[in-house]
């Protein structure tokens, strides 16, 4: 068909376009500055923003943001993001849409984003719950132990059989943390009580929940919290509640008392719209830049306004349950006789000071083996917390290693 | 003490089993009738998301139920106007039905994201066989969904081996040329069997999102609709294996949480879906071959009257 010479000429042609095509590329689309009039900001989730759950709290954030700066451009995010994948998503944001910052939201996203951030050291990457910062790549996240305890506090006080259950998703120090820091709350209130746990290795399985909450019940728990994305376990509590054998329920992440109105107690809330406002006005007037980002690591609690105690948004306690927490009395060293309830109120308002008063995880705290992890008049310290790889003494249940 | 582990174990088997139950139903009627549909998980899940959508909408379960049961009938249709009527390849006909199911539903579900059922289906003990013991609060004390994919069970064997009916889905499984020749509409039966079974698929899919969860979750159906196309061979294609195959399954999802605190690794006990899985697989696969019975001959063979 083509002789050698003009399969030749062909080439060389498709070569040389290839090196104009691609020389163009970077000049077509000109990176603003960041002092420039518009900041691009894009989003990657690792579920679908239909999860009721961490995809979705991170686009309530989105969202916030992009309504509060008029400066923000807030792309349309990339949702159900495999992990692996990443890298591919970033460079598609930077290199062909202008993304002047990334939001990676999933920890196993970390080693993506530092790829990426290594090959474009002229962009500035955020990636939420992971510990690997670069001069451009910073961490954020949204703690939730202080809620846990909080919950749990309400756990001990209203359990009838003395066993509370967890339905942890994957046993990762994040969730070991809370779970634990759940238990002490039920410790202090009920120092009989065990809590039991049972894994379901995904984040995301509402079938997987419902069965590990209905084994909980089985095996004979009547509070139950969990880490998932779906307000499952508390559509069985509801249920269990209409029943008449009463499972009452904490709900995780996202506002979700509607789905139990009776069996769920109270919850963690996640305001991610506060790191992002605060995280965007700082690249926006230029105290973050591309060379400053590898001590910048947020870790915010109550006291930032990024946690929120509650099932439904202003909503601390479901009033339901305020009368039977009052009249749980216990008796605190410091605070003296007092009920659950005001316990509860108290540890709040000591949490959510400038100082932070009290935290949950201050010794003396002991592992299931009996040995002292964290001594007496100690607080945890960040590394502990963050790599929490063992449970408090009442857990019941083993970490699968 | 084991005895109530036994007991609620198996009780709690049943409803986890029963989206798989109507799915497989409706997947052995189709390949019956020679069309192999691997669109049942778009069909579940396009049935989850109208019959949430349409009982939220109206505040009735039954009519929920009903849309839902359509909505997976009229993918069905989907799937057999192509490969019946444009004799298009079955299998990618069917993983195209899947993945529009799939992105489909989650557009059409954004906005009930979050919004709780606003009434469900209530468990409705059966009188007087509620009371049996052991066997009473295993079988007879389940949702109105749950004894009517029970009853579907010997229904549709009924039709399907006792019937001129199922005499005539058969053999148009088997030899379509053959049932043409003697005249049956091998369409008209083609065209009936997949919409049954996109129907059985909606069904399924409704009761994941308005009894076993409830609630409208994207991807929810989370590969129940692959699971069902493995029980459908484990079921060698006749009702009443289908119901053990579902069923063992339902029991497998259930002990992965109870087996848990007795020590069982949970790493292993989570591989065991898909441990059995490969066993059903091989189980119905040698059966298949051993008794020489099983699939319909003209499985995914797409008919055409001029080709005789």
């Amino acid at each position: 068909m083509f002789s050698s010479r003009k399969i030749w000429i062909f080439l060389g042609v498709l070569v040389v376009l290839a090196l104009i095509v691609s020389g163009c590329a970077p000049a077509a689309t000109p990176t603003p500055a960041v002092e420039g009039k518009k900041l691009k900001a894009a989003w990657i989730y690792v579920g679908p923003i239909g999860d009721y759950g961490w995809s979705h709290a991170h686009e309530q954030g989105r969202l916030y943001v992009q309504e509060k700066f008029p400066w923000l451009e807030a792309l349309p995010p990339a949702e159900a993001v495999p992990e692996a994948d990443v890298d591919r998503y970033i460079e598609r944001f930077i290199v062909e849409e202008g993304a002047d910052v990334v939001f990676t939201t999933s920890f196993g996203f970390m080693d993506g984003t530092i790829d990426v951030a290594g090959k474009h050291p002229d962009k500035i990457l955020f990636h939420c719950s992971g510990y690997e910062r670069l001069p451009n790549v910073g961490t954020y996240f949204a703690e939730f132990h202080q809620l846990y305890y909080l919950n749990g506090l309400m756990a001990g006080a209203l359990t009838k059989t003395g066993k509370v259950g967890y339905v942890g998703a994957h046993p990762t120090p994040e969730v070991v943390r809370h779970i634990n820091a759940f238990a002490l709350g039920v410790k202090e209130v009920n120092p009989e009580a065990t809590v039991d746990v049972r894994w379901l290795f995904a984040w995301y399985d509402p079938a997987k929940a419902r069965e590990a909450a209905e084994s909980l019940i089985a095996a004979g728990a009547d509070v139950l919290a969990f880490t998932e994305d779906s307000p499952t376990v508390i559509e069985v509590g509801q249920e269990y509640v209409e029943k008449g054998e009463p499972v009452y329920t904490f709900s995780h992440y996202s506002p979700m008392q509607q789905f139990g109105p009776d069996s769920c107690v109270s919850g963690q809330l996640v305001h991610w719209e506060v790191l992002y406002e605060d995280i965007l006005a700082k690249i926006y007037s230029g105290a973050y830049t591309t060379t400053n980002l590898e001590e910048v690591d947020y870790w915010w609690m109550l006291k930032e306004g990024a946690a929120e105690l509650g099932a439904e948004f202003g909503v601390p306690i479901n009033p339901k349950f305020e009368p039977a927490l009052r009249e749980k009395k216990v008796t605190d060293p410091v605070l003296g006789e007092i009920s659950v309830y005001d316990l509860v109120m108290t540890r709040l308002e000591q949490m959510s000071e400038e100082t932070v008063l009290f935290d949950p995880f201050t010794g003396p705290i002991r592992d299931q083996e009996g040995n002292i992890r964290i001594e007496e008049g100690r607080r945890g310290t960040h590394d502990e917390l963050w790599l929490m790889d063992w449970f408090v003494d009442n857990v019941v249940a083993e970490i699968p290693r | 003490m084991i005895l109530e582990f036994i007991v609620a174990a198996l009780k709690a088997a049943i409803p986890a089993g029963t989206p798989l139950l109507f799915g497989t139903l409706g997947e052995i009627y189709a390949e019956r009738s020679g069309v192999l549909n691997l669109g049942v998980e778009g069909m579940m899940i396009m049935g989850a998301v109208t019959g949430f959508g349409v009982t939220l909408a109206t505040g009735n379960v039954w009519l929920g139920i009903t849309f839902a049961a359509m909505a997976g009938g009229l993918l069905g249709l989907v799937h057999a106007f192509l490969s019946i009527t444009l004799r298009a390849n079955q299998v990618v006909s069917g993983l195209a039905l899947t993945m529009f199911g799939l992105g489909m539903s989650g557009m059409l579900g954004k906005r009930y994201i979050g919004t709780p059922p606003p009434c469900r289906l209530r468990v409705a003990p059966i009188p007087l066989l509620r009371d049996i013991p052991f066997l009473g609060p295993i079988l007879f004390q389940h949702d109105p969904l749950v004894y009517l994919s029970v009853l579907l069970v010997p229904l549709l064997w009924f039709v399907l081996f006792k019937t001129r009916a199922g005499i005539s889905i058969r053999s148009v499984g088997e030899a379509p040329a053959t049932a043409d020749a003697l005249g049956v509409n091998v369409f008209l039966v083609r065209y009936l069997c997949v919409f049954l079974g996109g129907v059985l698929a909606g069904l399924g899919g409704a009761y994941l999102s308005l009894v076993y969860v409830p609630a409208w979750i994207e991807g929810m159906t989370a590969g129940a609709g692959w699971i069902v196309i493995a029980l459908t061979i484990f079921a060698m294609w006749s009702p009443g294996r289908a119901l053990i195959g579902a069923y063992l399954f339902g029991a497998v999802k259930v002990l992965q949480y109870r087996l848990q605190p007795l020590g069982v690794s949970p790493n292993l006990l989570n591989m065991l879906p898909f441990i059995f899985t490969i066993i059903v697989l091989l189980a119905g696969t040698g059966e298949v071959i051993r008794k020489r019975i099983g699939a319909p001959s003209a499985l995914s063979i797409p008919y055409a009257r001029e080709e005789k």
